[in-house]
């Protein structure tokens, strides 16, 4: 058997198992086992990324905890050509991130073995929370994200990949003329009429659900009496913090329109670069690592791992990948662990709660340049 | 007694401070020799072991010698200055006087800078409206309580007024430019431009120190000898950790000269150890995640970048060293990364210094050698060339500029009995 192959067959092991009902410590040590051959294969295939690997101060192999195997940090996924462990021939997809304007989008390349893993890792969360029945899935999104092959946005990825829970797609916005999109407000009523009692999949980005669903039904007085929807969200709080909206204030605005209990709309966290694992919040507020994956937040002084009732910076971990070398990557938002075990919601493993992305420092000093004189006059870049 | 600094919420607060310091310029002239004697005391009174962990505390304290500031100002204002009088120049008479109320924007990452700014105004004789950056509220209440110890009489502290108060109050930043004859502003890009646009009067002298970056470089013959390559890693270890290496002197890279014999790799070693050593003296207390995710990204990028960089660096993001070749001056992350970068010739890397480059830190054996990389320094834009270890000693010229006399007026007297 191949590395490769020994690599596929423990991940395939690991989703195949209840994603939150391991024990930790026996999940850990599954986890450390595969992530060190997977290691392994991407130092073949990268030599590059075995040049970082090798300078690492711990070595890999001798490593007890999955805390001390090299990480890399999400930013090295905005590189170009992306950092990738196939060959183009191989890459089936590209998936982008939702770069703000002016920012470089990070680029992860998919191959169809990966691809079809991670849309089972979305699968097998999504699956604990909302149940295997396929059900009617309504997208906040214009029909466009839904369709798109070779570069997909994390938009595109985040819909595809609750695909599968689908009997039957409608989505709810249109283009607009200038770029822009705005609801199809006939189309949704008439789903709102035809699936009124149904148990029905709601799924957007959450400032496009304000913006584009609740906001302008709000304004008409609209209320579309789907009692049992649940509604699946993602994609960050930072826009809608700049309109003071928070996630109560979201909750019960969105329930308010559905027409359903506030506790039927789901938050979760997830990242193009992590894809393939999604984080949602339990019924505790918390969000829960499935088992072929894990989450370490490390204290940005020593980077080493916190304690429970901490903060620091998020790691995700994850064997889906074997394209691109998302093991273990920094990334540069914050969280707090609530617990290491035993929330109460019964999930096993590490809890966690979002906590924002890492403020940027108030000050650099003086030797803060943007531009440098040269650029300056260029008329151009940033330092 | 009022507190040394004041927390300001009104732009008439700031009017009504600038108005007081204007006054007192107007009613009372105050010569360098009485300044001097005043700073000389504060040095002392500073030797508090409570105000020793202070960054820079020890260097503020050599600053306000008499030994220290009277060269300066003889060198700038000439050699009647100390008295205040009136100096020969030609058939004319010369005399500094002070430009009024200097508004101080110091950056917010160098404790001691509020205090190096303002003593160059009051040299001059003028009064100082500072704004003190949030952070160092604290420091500079306690460095400004020694002052008025030894200050009994005020005539000093009457000349000062400090102001704390959110970065963000853009109606007070206002306040403060509309009531000053010249500003000293400090700081990055950022911060810079932002104060720069706030609407000064016309005739306000505005002197701008940073944004600037700085590198160092060595010669084969200095960086390839073994007997004295740990005390240089040393001196560049104590450039690197100053001010967490954010300030405008901070090494961000070195060049070394390429040369048969000379083993990078063994440099590398000495560097590290010099850098864990500085970390054990002055271990880092606190870090914005945000910087610490920079650094881990600084180093994963250098080394995903070719297979031939190197790198070292600890499990924390205390320091790291990114080794590799290049003549072109790599983008900073600071946080205690220095790019180790070997060149054929020095030459070529200064050649491509683009004027951004304040000081650069020298290690050369031959002093001929050092006159041609100086001379082309000072030709691609370098302000300062000093010895390493030496980066961040203030003195006048900084910027490539005189720290006191921009800020006086130099009033030309021709006697009119001739």
């Amino acid at each position: 058997m191949s590395a490769l192959e020994e690599i596929e067959q423990g991940i395939e092991s690991l989703l195949t198992e209840p994603p939150y009902g391991v024990e930790p410590q026996q999940r850990r040590s599954t986890l450390l086992a595969l992530l060190k051959q997977e290691l392994i294969y991407a130092c073949e295939r990268n030599p590059q990324f075995r040049n970082y690997v090798t300078h690492w101060p711990i070595d890999f192999r001798e490593a007890k905890d999955i805390a001390d195997l090299p990480y890399l940090p999400v930013g090295v996924f905005k590189a170009n050509p992306p950092l990738a462990l196939v060959g183009a021939g191989e890459v089936k997809r590209t998936l982008t991130s939702s770069a703000t304007t002016g920012q470089v989008p990070s680029r992860i390349v998919l191959d169809a073995a990966t691809a079809r893993r991670i849309t089972k890792g979305v699968i097998t969360i999504a699956r604990d929370f909302i149940g295997a029945a396929r059900r009617p899935y309504l997208i906040i999104d214009t029909p466009e994200n839904l369709s798109a092959q070779g570069e997909l946005g994390a938009r595109g990825a985040a819909i595809q990949g609750l695909g599968s829970f689908a009997s039957e797609v409608v989505s709810c916005l249109r283009p607009g003329k200038e770029g822009d999109s705005n609801l199809d407000l006939e189309k949704l009523l008439a789903c709102a009429a035809k699936w009124k009692d149904a148990d029905v999949l709601v799924y957007g980005f959450t400032y496009v659900i304000w913006t584009q669903l609740v906001q302008p039904l709000q304004r008409q007085g609209i209320t579309l009496g789907m009692p049992n929807v649940r509604v699946l969200h993602s994609g960050g709080w930072k826009r809608l913090e700049r309109q003071a909206v928070t996630r109560d204030v979201f909750s019960q605005g969105v329930a308010a329109v559905f027409g359903c209990s506030a506790n039927r709309i789901l938050d979760y966290y997830g990242m193009v670069e992590n894809v393939g694992v999604i984080y949602p919040d339990c019924d505790q507020g918390n969000k829960h690592v499935p088992a072929f994956s894990d989450v370490i937040v490390r204290n940005p002084l020593t980077l080493a791992p916190v304690k429970a009732g901490e903060r620091g910076l998020i790691q995700v971990c994850s064997v889906l990948p074997t394209s691109f070398p998302g093991f273990l990557l920094l990334t540069e938002d914050m969280a707090e662990v609530i617990g290491y075990d035993n929330c109460p919601c019964g999930r096993r493993g590490t809890s966690f709660r979002f906590a924002g992305r890492a403020p940027k420092a108030e000050v650099r000093g003086c030797g803060n340049l943007e531009n440098t004189r040269y650029q300056q006059a260029q008329g151009s870049g940033v330092a | 007694m009022s507190d040394p600094v004041q927390a300001v919420d009104s732009p008439q607060e700031i009017a009504c401070a600038a108005r007081q310091l204007r006054e007192i310029i107007r009613q009372k002239e105050i010569a360098p020799q009485v300044v001097l004697e005043i700073f000389e005391q504060w040095a002392a009174a500073l030797n508090d072991p409570e105000l020793h962990e202070v960054p820079g505390i020890t260097f503020l304290r050599l600053w306000l010698r008499r030994g220290n500031l009277e060269p300066m100002l003889l060198r700038e204002l000439g050699p009647s200055s100390l008295s205040g009088g009136w100096w020969e120049d030609g058939r004319a008479r010369l005399q500094a006087f002070p430009l009024g109320v200097v508004g101080h924007w110091p950056a917010g990452n160098i404790e001691i800078q509020p205090i190096l700014s303002l003593t160059c105004a009051l040299l001059g004789g003028n009064s100082c409206l500072v704004r003190v950056p949030s952070g160092l509220v604290w420091v500079i209440r306690r460095v400004m309580e020694k002052l008025r110890e030894v200050d009994r009489n005020g005539l000093l502290t009457e000349r000062i007024f400090m102001a704390d108060f959110d970065h963000s109050r853009m109606d007070l930043h206002e306040a403060m430019a509309q009531a000053v004859d010249g500003a000293m502003i400090w700081g990055g890009a950022e911060a810079v431009s932002q104060v720069r646009r706030l609407p000064f009067p016309h005739w306000a002298r505005v002197l701008v120190f940073g944004p600037r970056l700085s590198a160092g470089a060595m010669d084969a013959e200095t960086w390839g000898n073994r007997t004295e390559r740990s005390s240089w890693c040393r001196r560049i270890a104590r450039d690197v950790w100053q001010f967490d290496q954010q300030a405008c002197s901070s090494p961000q890279a070195l060049f070394l000269e390429r040369g048969e014999g000379c083993d990078v790799a063994e440099f590398a070693e000495e560097l590290k150890q010099a850098f864990q050593e500085e970390n054990r003296t002055h271990p880092r207390q606190e870090i914005e995640p945000a910087l610490a995710s920079a650094i881990c990204l600084a180093r994963a990028s250098w080394l995903l970048g070719s297979d031939g960089n190197s790198a070292q660096f600890p499990e924390t993001p205390d320091w790291t060293i990114l080794l590799g070749s290049g003549a072109e001056m790599p983008n900073p992350t600071q946080g205690r990364t220095l790019s180790v970068l070997v060149v054929d010739d020095l030459l070529e890397a200064i050649s491509k210094f683009d004027g951004t480059m304040q000081t650069l830190g020298l290690g050369i054996g031959d002093a001929k050698k050092e006159e041609t990389l100086a001379r082309a320094a000072g030709r691609s834009g370098v302000d300062r060339i000093v010895k390493l270890g030496r980066m961040h000693v203030f003195s006048s010229p900084w910027d490539g500029t005189e720290l006191i006399r921009p800020m006086v007026r130099l009033v030309r007297h021709v006697p009119s009995q001739d």
